[in-house]
């Protein structure tokens, strides 16, 4: 499967379809995704790499960085766990209203993400319905790093889980009714022979929530305030210092950013046939 | 041995890169000193640079020495309207800095602004400057007036008037410029060719950023032939070598901006520092500061003889000629600009 299985040959001798077929999708790959990225690192590194330093070393740019890396991380945790479990429950138990759930779980990607920050103010800001009962206590959470976590969580909300469940839906239950049989308890089941089975699930799907979660910007521009050296993540910090005009701080970070989420599908790659479990 | 460490690098990638993200788990500290006291100001796009520069670290500098506490100051910076709708969703503004009168009123009659705050010196006006038209170094299409920019090919970059404040200026400047060349040259203001003015210099913007700042951004990176904006704006590119001109109009507007304090999100224990830092911005030492970054003064003339990059205007007016922005928004940019010539 994530071998090259190799095509049956239609030809005897020389194959033009196959130079022509690699050739187009090259060439159509070419503008579409190969030059922007490109133009990404040419333009940042084109001013000299000096000024390319300075503009990473920056205080509020470094700040960004890690702000994204915690907020995102944390997100991560939240709905790897919480889609372990509904991947659990859904998979394994038939209730009225399942089915509405699984398409529940699944929406919030098909939500434009500033209607999503958007929907969060209008409930937790401090003239929310919610929001406005809990400010007098002194909790607020707009505008602080909490809210980023929160927009994080429900615009990547499905990707852990629809990584996580199809495992579950399609592993064989006979190795957990053995270690039923031989009188382990539900957690000891699931920690010793349902959880391993998952680990290429729990591992790809975290890194792909995390990698969707650094990249945020429509939700996390409406509920963090935007106060740079504050609550401004990477993303936001790209889209501050291009509307000043600072483009090429802006680029630097956005090469940092790039980097990251090659770093990421990369190694995803690579231990793809470690993750892979039978 | 090869094959074990073959087998594992996988593996050991992995664990590399999820021991690395929880090692970026902890939420970082924010850069700079971690003041005692901390003021949070929204402003209009163009109002960046002479805040953060001067006005913030002389003001610091300043309430050190004579209360010896440590002041930070958290900034956030977008169109007028922009920044206007954020403080009404809650955003924590303590001092807001606004490029329109009307976004004064909104945040007013949604009770943020409770002081009256036109006993504020200068009325509350903190610095004004004229709108002009920036356009290619050597001016390659001749413009030189705001009825130049209504010939076929113009290609116009025009802030959004719906999050720009500095849009509804333009939109002001070049229809009181035509009411005011008519004037003069008739004696009396003709209001059908200010509206033909108008609707034919709108077909020619290309594109509608949401703030000024963003509009200049646009235009730096080689959109258009001509952008209308705050001459400080015009000023500030040029001292940055922009390849650029600035045209200014016979007549044209000073956009005069409001600075309030958001008495909602203030505390009586944030009150003295922050009407200390209200009073500083009309001292002489603050409005000597905003001229050096090409603002108009407002509380005295004599201060903006320091800066000889100001343009002349032969014909300046301010939004009195329209008596007042209750008058001017329903009246212009409602009735006139979003009814007939943009619906058109």
């Amino acid at each position: 499967m994530s071998s090259v299985a190799p095509a049956m040959r239609h030809v005897r001798g020389f194959d033009v379809a196959r130079p022509l077929s690699i050739g187009v999708l090259v060439f159509l790959m070419l503008p579409l995704v190969f030059l922007p990225l490109a133009s990404i690192f040419i333009f940042g590194t084109s001013n000299g790499l000096d000024k390319f330093w300075a503009a990473l070393t920056a205080p509020e740019a470094i700040f960004a960085l890690k702000l994204s890396m915690a907020t995102s991380f944390w997100a991560t945790v939240f709905n790897v766990i919480f889609g372990l479990f509904a991947a659990y429950v859904l998979s394994r138990y038939n209730f009225w209203g399942r089915n509405a759930l699984i398409v529940t779980i699944s929406l919030p990607t098909a939500i434009p993400t500033a209607v999503a920050g958007f929907a969060l103010l209008l409930l937790w800001g401090p003239y929310g319905t919610l929001g406005r009962l809990l400010t007098p206590h002194g909790f607020q959470i707009m505008f602080t790093a909490g809210a980023i976590i929160l927009a994080n969580i429900f615009v990547t909300f499905p990707l852990a889980f629809g990584v996580i469940k199809p495992v579950f839906d399609t592993m064989s239950h006979s190795l957990e009714e053995a270690s039923a049989t031989i009188g382990a308890t539900r957690w000891q089941t699931f920690w010793h022979v349902t959880l391993p089975s998952l680990r290429g699930a729990i591992v790809s799907g975290a890194l792909l929530t995390f990698a969707r979660a650094v990249g945020e910007f429509g939700s996390t521009i409406l509920v963090s305030g935007n106060l740079a050296g504050r609550t401004q993540t990477a993303p936001l910090y790209i889209f501050a210092k291009f509307n000043e005009g600072q483009i090429e701080a802006a680029n630097a970070i956005a090469i940092v950013l790039a980097l990251f989420s090659f770093l990421i599908f990369s190694v995803l790659f690579f231990a793809r046939d470690w993750l892979d479990v039978d | 041995m090869r094959k074990t460490i073959s087998r594992n690098l996988p593996f050991l990638g992995l664990t590399t890169l999820i021991l690395a993200l929880l090692g970026g788990s902890c939420l970082p500290k924010s850069p700079g000193e971690r003041g005692d006291v901390t003021i949070t100001l929204y402003g209009f796009s163009v109002m960046k640079e002479s805040l953060e520069k001067a006005i913030f670290p002389n003001f610091a500098a300043k309430w050190k020495q004579q209360h010896g506490q440590v002041l930070s100051f958290q900034s956030s910076f977008a169109g007028s309207e922009t920044v206007t709708n954020q403080i009404l969703r809650g955003a924590p503004a303590d001092i807001a800095i606004l490029s329109i009168e009307r976004d004064v009123q909104r945040l007013q009659k949604d009770g943020f602004v409770t002081a009256d705050w036109h006993s504020l010196p200068a009325h509350g006006i903190v610095n004004k400057t004229p709108f002009v038209i920036i356009v290619r170094k050597g001016n390659p299409k001749g413009i030189k007036d705001f009825s130049d920019l209504a010939r076929p090919g113009i290609r116009l970059i025009h802030p959004d008037p719906i999050s720009s404040g500095g849009a509804q200026w333009s939109i002001l400047a070049i229809y009181g410029s035509e009411l005011k060349k008519s004037e003069k040259e008739r004696g009396e203001a003709d209001a059908g060719r200010a509206l033909q003015t108008l609707r034919a210099i709108w077909r020619n913007v290309i594109s509608t950023p949401g703030s000024a700042r963003e509009a200049r951004t646009t235009f730096e990176l080689g959109n258009g032939d001509a952008l209308i904006t705050y001459e400080l704006e015009g000023l500030l590119m040029k001292e940055a070598n922009d390849p650029v001109e600035i045209v200014t109009p016979q007549a044209t507007i000073f956009s005069e901006h409001p600075a309030v304090v958001i008495d909602r999100n203030v505390t009586s224990a944030e009150r003295p520092v922050i009407d200390a830092f209200m009073q500083y911005l009309w001292s002489d030492e603050a409005q000597q500061a905003f001229v050096k970054f090409h603002f108009y003064s407002s509380t005295n003339d004599a201060f903006n003889q320091a800066n000889t990059a100001f343009g002349h205007i032969e014909l300046p007016f301010t939004i009195d000629y329209f008596h007042g922005w209750d008058k001017a928004y329903p009246e212009v940019i409602e009735k006139i600009f979003r009814d007939q010539v943009q619906r058109k």
